[in-house]
């Protein structure tokens, strides 16, 4: 079959990029497959160019509604029209109506949550389903850094159907997390197709510092020095507020970013940042997945990050466009600390889940009874399925291993950090990839001599001209 | 204009008759039968509900400011204005507020818009693909809905609502720095909006002072569009977002039970509802409606009576109305406080 044909014809590239085709010729063989690439690889191609090809409806799941959105709207914008995004956060009407005619969709993308409703699951079963594809697949690993519970229920919802092949997408996934992809996910034999996840282009450094003001001052001068757009990762709100005022005060185009601002303001200054506007954000972890910006220079690390595969896919959002990169972290000793607390403040403790259990046993609804037993949201999803699955002490044992297993990836970031060896052969060895040659710009254990494209900065900081209310009407309206 | 300021005039309103957290409530938009009640007594409708995530936080701050700087005083429990307040509230800028008619929903009037205005803005360049400023599904299908079969991808088109929306900012009385931030939170290809930090540095104002004179600009250009025929765009943009049935959902089921003529006690048993909540709903319908008939409850007599020693001993507190009349209820006199409050 000529896919390079079809590749041209009908999105327009000359050539696949390296694992396309492998994975499209498995997907087309009907067998379930993992695919892991690299961020920004061109992931989505590989269940759009065959889902066209073959006969019924694709449904893709991923983990928030603001990718598939995104997602669909992308495919939508380039001349594939039987796109649909379907979530719980949709009005009762729309849904209805959507539900009704679902079989007229090529692609639906639906988040994890719509597979437990009773009128999807009808639905579907009427209809002919080629392909199920689970999208950032390492989300359903309970070791995963990007753990959602929700993955969970794929599994379940799978073993029902007589099922169409399925193809698991990711960007990160050690042994663990493959191996728990494979089990949740029931997979029959799957081929794994995997590229390797160095990106050649983005160099590594390690900065060790004495306290945060060291770190603040580093980063200031970091930042008058060398090119953005760049992305800095601080472990708090707070801290990356405080950070962007910081930078403020020095006249850098700057904005903080996190889950405490309101909605609207996220989305300006998302808008800001893609078109140049702001040239750096201070950022916690909610921000990156489904920002699309290619020219990203640097990534800066204030926090240690809690495992090497978080460590990994943050710094991926750097050089998409394929030039160079440099990803930063700043390192203090007592870090360690810090993310230890973060990382098991996010756990629900023995007592809690003992005192969720017996509330829920004497008949307290899961909502009183997991605000009684102080449980995080993540908490309460991770127990409610557990529970449905497994005894309370099995429960226990599973808990106790995950969080010995959170520690043992934080310490392997650590040793990633302190260790003395070259930050990309630890990394990719952490994915089970070694020996392989190191670009010139590679890290600064290797030496980072002549970086000149850094530096380079022009500067091109206009003086902003104050534009009237009524002008900015016109320029935007005409 | 700020939150304290807002905050000394509702006090004013109120004077010493209410409690510290009477006026969070009001801006809020508790809808409870004490707050509804006191929205009628004190003239206070137009801030109902303007603000309605306030942190209380936010709000002991700025009563703090207030009582700092010896504007009020806390009295028992009770807060009123020192004579210095009292000064001041005569050189306090009008407000323009309409919280009763529009209860937070003027922020989907300007999603719309701002929605709007970013698809048109790279549509009549001839891009299709943007983010969408606004990531709520019911404001994106309603934009949607109104541009089915309008000829988006005519500059003409773009243009002529551009033109509709100065005109009616101009129209609207907004000020000068009403129309800069409502400007400013537009975006679309050409420009990009701006963050209220961002707002809030450039305009050195506070980012709740800037908030609030955003809310305030809503409410002054939603009148001007309703119902008009000289903005026939943003007259659609509006659609919906004006509160109809001013009483909750819960009210107006015991109001068609009322006016089936079900008494109060057989609308409870039916309901399955405390007493006391069907006599908030009783209170509200007595509030939206002038020809409430209050005399179904108490005496024409009764009435008179009550509403001249209220105006005699200058007070709304029911406990002191209530040593005067013990035969009524708190409840009955609640109801003729509220249908024949005095209009000042
Ligand atoms: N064969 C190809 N040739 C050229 N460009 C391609 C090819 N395949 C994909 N692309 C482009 O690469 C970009 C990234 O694609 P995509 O969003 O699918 O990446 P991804 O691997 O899913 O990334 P992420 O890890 O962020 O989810 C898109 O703009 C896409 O159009
Ligand atoms: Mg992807
Ligand atoms: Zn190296």
């Amino acid at each position: 079959m000529d896919l390079k044909r079809i590749l041209l014809d009908r999105f327009g590239y000359e050539n696949f990029r390296p694992g396309q085709e492998e994975v499209i010729r498995h997907v087309l063989d009907k067998r379930d497959t993992i695919a892991i690439l690299p961020t920004g690889m061109g992931k989505s191609l590989c269940y759009q160019l065959p889902g066209s090809m073959m006969e019924g409806s694709v449904i893709i799941i991923s983990p928030l509604v603001s990718l598939m959105e995104d997602q669909a709207m992308r495919m939508r914008q380039s001349g594939e029209k039987r796109v649909i995004a379907l979530n719980s956060f949709l009005p009762y009407s729309e849904r209805q109506r959507i539900l009704g005619q679902l079989q007229n969709y090529k692609f639906i993308f639906i988040s994890p949550e719509m597979l437990s409703q009773e009128a999807f699951g009808r639905q579907l079963n009427r209809m002919r389903i080629s392909l199920v594809v689970i999208d950032e697949a390492h989300c359903i690993s309970q070791w995963g850094f990007d753990f959602r519970p929700d993955y969970l229920r794929i599994g379940d919802f799978l073993k029902l159907k007589g099922r169409p092949p399925l193809l698991a997408l990711t960007a990160t996934a050690d042994e663990k997390v493959l191996n728990d992809i494979q089990q949740y996910l029931q997979m029959e034999k799957p081929i794994v197709q995997r590229h390797s996840l160095d990106r050649p282009n983005i160099s590594y450094s390690i900065v060790e510092v004495n306290s945060p003001l060291e770190k603040t001052a580093w980063i200031k001068n970091r930042i008058a020095q060398t090119v953005g757009p760049g992305i800095i990762y601080a472990a708090s709100r707070k801290r990356a507020d405080e950070l962007a005022i910081e930078l403020q005060l020095e006249g850098v185009a700057v904005q903080s970013y996190h889950a405490g601002k309101e909605q609207d303001d996220r989305s300006i200054i998302q808008e800001q940042f893609l078109n140049g506007d702001l040239e750096w954000i201070c950022a916690t972890n909610a921000f990156g997945m489904g920002v699309h910006k290619d020219d990203i220079r640097q990534v800066i690390h204030d926090h240690l990050p809690p495992a090497v595969a978080a460590y990994i896919q943050e710094v991926g959002r750097a050089g998409r466009d394929g030039h160079p990169a440099a990803a930063s972290l700043l390192y203090m000793p007592t870090d360690e600390q810090t993310t230890s607390y973060i990382i098991q403040s996010d756990l629900p403790r023995e007592e809690e889940i003992r005192y969720y259990h017996r509330m829920l046993t004497e008949g307290h609804s899961p909502g009183s009874a997991s605000e009684l037993a102080s449980l995080t949201e993540t908490g309460k999803r991770v127990l409610d399925y557990y529970m449905e699955h497994y005894p309370l002490e099995e429960i226990l044992l599973r808990l106790h291993g995950l969080s010995n297993e959170k520690n043992e990836q934080l310490r392997q970031m650590v040793q990633l950090v302190i260790g003395g060896a070259c930050i990309r052969q630890r990394a990719l060895s952490y994915f089970g990839e070694a020996g392989r040659n190191k670009p010139v710009e590679c890290c600064s254990i290797c030496g980072l001599d002549h970086v000149n494209w850094l530096y380079d900065k022009s500067i091109t900081k206009s003086a902003e001209e104050k534009v009237s209310w009524d002008e900015r009407i016109t320029n935007l309206l005409g | 204009m700020n939150l304290s300021s807002i905050l000394l005039f509702v006090i004013s309103k109120m004077n010493g008759q209410r409690t510290l957290n009477a006026g969070l409530h009001l801006l809020r938009g508790k809808k409870s039968g004490q707050t509804l009640t006191d929205v009628e007594y004190f003239n206070v409708k137009p801030f109902f509900a303007i603000l309605p995530k306030l942190e209380e936080t936010t709000y002991t701050k700025a009563i703090d400011k207030l009582l700092d700087s010896g504007l009020i005083i806390q009295n028992e429990k009770f807060i009123k204005l020192t004579v210095e307040g009292n000064k001041r509230v005569k050189d306090l800028p009008d407000f323009h507020f309409r919280g009763w008619d529009y209860r937070g929903r003027e922020m989907i009037f300007f999603g719309r818009i701002a929605l709007l205005v970013q698809t048109l803005s790279y549509v009549r360049k001839g891009e299709f693909s943007f983010n969408p400023i606004q990531k709520d599904r019911d404001i994106q299908i309603f934009v949607k809905m109104l541009l089915e079969r309008q000829p988006i991808t005519d500059p003409g088109f773009a243009k002529k609502i551009g033109e509709e929306l100065k005109m009616a900012l101009l129209k609207s009385g907004m000020s000068d720095i009403q129309k800069y931030i409502f400007a400013c939170r537009l975006t679309g290809s050409t420009e990009t909006a701006k963050t209220w930090d961002q707002l809030s540095s450039e305009l050195e104002m506070g980012t709740d002072a800037l908030r609030l004179q955003f809310i305030e600009s809503l409410h002054r250009l939603l009148p001007i569009v309703e119902d008009s025929a000289e903005f026939p765009f943003l007259n659609k943009m509006a659609f919906g977002i004006k509160v109809h049935s001013y009483l909750t959902d819960s009210a107006m089921h015991t109001k068609r039970l009322f006016d089936q003529g079900h008494s109060m006690a057989s609308i409870a048993t039916i309901r399955k509802l405390k007493m006391s909540t069907i006599e908030d709903h009783i209170i509200e319908m007595a509030m939206n409606d002038k020809r409430f008939p209050v005399t179904h409850f108490v005496s024409e007599e009764l009435i008179h009576a009550v509403v001249s020693k209220s105006q005699e001993l200058g007070t709304k507190r029911l406990k002191l109305l209530k040593d005067e009349f013990d035969t009524l209820s708190y409840f009955e006199l609640r109801l003729i406080l509220t249908a024949y409050k005095e209009v000042d």
